[in-house]
């Protein structure tokens, strides 16, 4: 099997151009018409900016409407949708817009935020680059990406579920060419769920999970 | 003015992973000849980013140089009310003054256009240097404008004329989303930072902390509560006496209120008489009122902390309470501006809107004092990766290297 390659990334976010949302209806409309890279931004790469690592919510549309637009239901549908569905960040977008049209059914009016609590769209340039580390054996998995930075750890296993082969990581792909003797480690790496971990929180249930995986074979 | 260490130095703290991936950005840009361009050489945070960025980028193997404009005291006193203008302050500047902005700008031009026409890229920090771009006609690179400041609601007189000098720039930065202006160029988002080796936030012998308590008279038997800022009524210092008065009907806690440079402004002479004025008969409350250079005193008064407040009713992002986590305490914040990106609640503290959920929030913590330990080390954490100089360093790299590269995809290979 060919060694894997270490590659490294970092976030580049800028301002969409998007007008700021005030209530749930501009909200919609904005969703309904921004770019993917939009909605991938506020959906799956917020694990890679400054941000805190545990929060609610993954994506920025549910820890809007819990903070600011204080509509907790909303937040709960919002927070569940998985954004790594195969049919892409168009079904992403569809199942977003669905889950706001049936709250905004729901409600009786509008809801809305007080000025500076506005929904503003960013979106963001990943910056990829190869580190020069080669992984040649599955063994040595683990110990790499112990040593790895948060940028490779969601490059490799985040950003890569929406990288042909959709829905899959880099180190699973990987280990698929390693033989039946390293089943197990591709068997943990598909129990991490990867809604509840920071990137540093990632990293170490990678090791801890793909470890205890070596040990059991 | 301190001397900023190299890479290596900050490299027990960030950790190797860090300082290689830097190492590796830097690599792609050896040699690109950066210069940055701003009013001052010293004081001011944007001449203590400078301080450190340009040793690191040079170690990186980037050909950067900093070089600061001249100008009267005329010019001077016009960029303070565009920057107060910038910032929502009615201000009174007539064509006159933009036009005397304008030559004090031909006039730095004349010296810097050779450096700045060659160079790959210009950085021009604030709007005292942005009339340097239409200056240069030769220009060989691309030039950034990083705005410092909060400009999301400026007094519009001000910016339309300020637009006509940013709006041909390649790129601009700022701090946050919610800080910004629509402009016709890509506006990035690069949060600020804070150096862990710098006086006010190296870790300090414990004979340094315990001449500060001796000095400002802080009892260690007793919880502390610590407040570092300006002596603005933003910061609401009186919010933070009521808040510790009630606390202290129940928790005999006492209070810091410490800043500086308040003599000379009419503005912050009078909120710290109210301040002294509200202290007044309580014994537990220290008003201090610190010289600029004060920064062992500052991070030693954080480390005495048990709990550090920043209970601002309005705030740009608030890098007080970045180092206040950095030191492991827990911080109990107003609901504003970028302390809401690092203060969660439970997490790294809380937010608060009021003195009584402050007094709320503190007591809470001096009864959990093992989730107090907990939060301080989840801030530290969050700060370290985060808000340190080496992300801030390398978010300008990739910045650069995006840039060169004339693209906007969603994914660039180098």
């Amino acid at each position: 099997m060919s060694p894997f390659e270490v590659k490294d990334c970092a976030l580049l976010i800028r301002m969409s151009g998007l007008l700021p949302a005030m209530n749930l209806r501009e909200l919609r409309d904005r969703i309904a018409v921004c770019g993917e890279n939009v909605l991938y931004h506020h959906f799956c790469e917020t694990t890679l900016r400054p941000t805190f690592d545990d929060p609610d919510y993954r994506n920025d549309f549910a820890v809007w409407s819990k903070l600011y637009l204080r509509d907790r239901v909303l937040a709960e549908r919002l927070g569940i949708l998985d954004p790594y569905v195969p049919g892409g960040m168009e079904e992403v977008r569809a199942a977003t817009l669905d889950v706001i049209d049936d709250r905004l059914g729901e409600l009786t009016m509008v809801p809305w935020v007080r000025h500076g609590d506005e929904f503003l769209f960013k979106e963001a340039t990943t910056v990829v680059f190869d580190t020069g580390e080669r992984v040649r054996n599955p063994k040595e998995l683990a110990p790499a990406i112990q040593r790895m930075t948060n940028g490779s750890v969601y490059y490799h296993f985040l950003d890569a579920l929406r990288r042909p082969p959709v829905g899959k990581d880099d180190f699973s792909v990987w280990l698929l060419d390693a033989g039946e003797e390293f089943a197990p480690y591709l068997a943990s790496l598909g129990t991490i769920d990867t809604q509840f971990h920071g990137l540093a929180h990632l990293r170490k249930e990678l090791v801890r999970t793909m470890t205890q995986a070596g040990e059991w074979k | 003015m301190e001397m900023s260490a190299s890479l290596a130095a900050y490299e027990a703290i960030v950790g190797s992973s860090v300082v290689r991936q830097l190492r590796n950005l830097g690599e792609k840009l050896s040699g690109v000849r950066v210069v940055h361009v701003n009013s001052t050489r010293e004081g001011g945070g944007v001449a203590e980013i400078l301080e450190w960025m340009i040793p690191l980028m040079r170690d990186l193997g980037l050909d950067a140089s900093w070089e600061v404009i001249h100008g009267s005291p005329r010019f001077f006193e016009i960029t303070k009310e565009i920057h107060n203008g910038l910032q929502g302050k009615s201000v009174d500047l007539q064509k006159k003054d933009w036009r005397y902005y304008q030559d004090e700008n031909e006039k730095n031009a004349e010296r810097l256009r050779p450096l700045l026409e060659e160079a790959d890229f210009v950085i021009i920090h604030d709007p005292q240097p942005a009339g340097l771009l239409k200056l240069c006609p030769n220009r060989k690179g691309k030039w950034i404008w990083r705005a410092h400041i909060d400009i999301s609601r400026p007094f519009r007189p001000v910016w339309k004329v300020l637009r006509t000098f940013v709006d041909k720039y390649d790129a601009s930065i700022f701090s946050m989303a919610e800080f910004a202006q629509p402009l016709p160029n890509s506006q990035f988002l690069i949060p600020p930072s804070i150096d862990p080796l710098s006086e006010k936030n190296r870790d300090l012998d414990p004979a340094d902390l315990e001449s500060a308590r001796a000095e400002y008279g802080i009892d260690p038997n007793r919880p502390t509560v610590v407040q570092i800022s300006r002596f603005d009524r933003f910061k609401d210092p009186i919010g933070v006496i009521q808040a510790c008065r009630l606390v202290r009907k129940v928790a005999p806690v006492q209070l810091v209120l410490a800043g500086g440079g308040a003599t000379d402004d009419p503005e912050g002479k009078a909120v710290l008489e109210d301040v002294i004025e509200a202290a007044e008969g309580s014994p537990d409350i220290h008003v201090l009122l610190l010289p600029p250079d004060a920064h062992k005193t500052i991070n030693a008064l954080q480390r005495l902390a048990d709990i550090v407040l920043q209970k601002s009713t309005r705030e740009g992002f608030g890098l007080t309470v970045t180092e206040g986590l950095w030191k492991g305490k827990p911080v109990i914040g107003g609901d504003v501006g970028g302390i809401r990106i690092q203060v969660t609640n439970y997490q790294t503290g809380f937010l608060v809107s009021t003195p009584e959920g402050a007094a709320h929030r503190i007591r809470y913590l001096l009864h959990h004092r093992e989730r107090m330990k907990e939060m301080g080390k989840a801030g530290r954490e969050f700060v370290r990766e985060n808000f340190l100089l080496t992300r801030n360093l390398r978010d300008y790299l990739i910045l650069m290297l995006a840039i060169r590269s004339g693209r906007e995809d969603r994914i660039i290979y180098m």
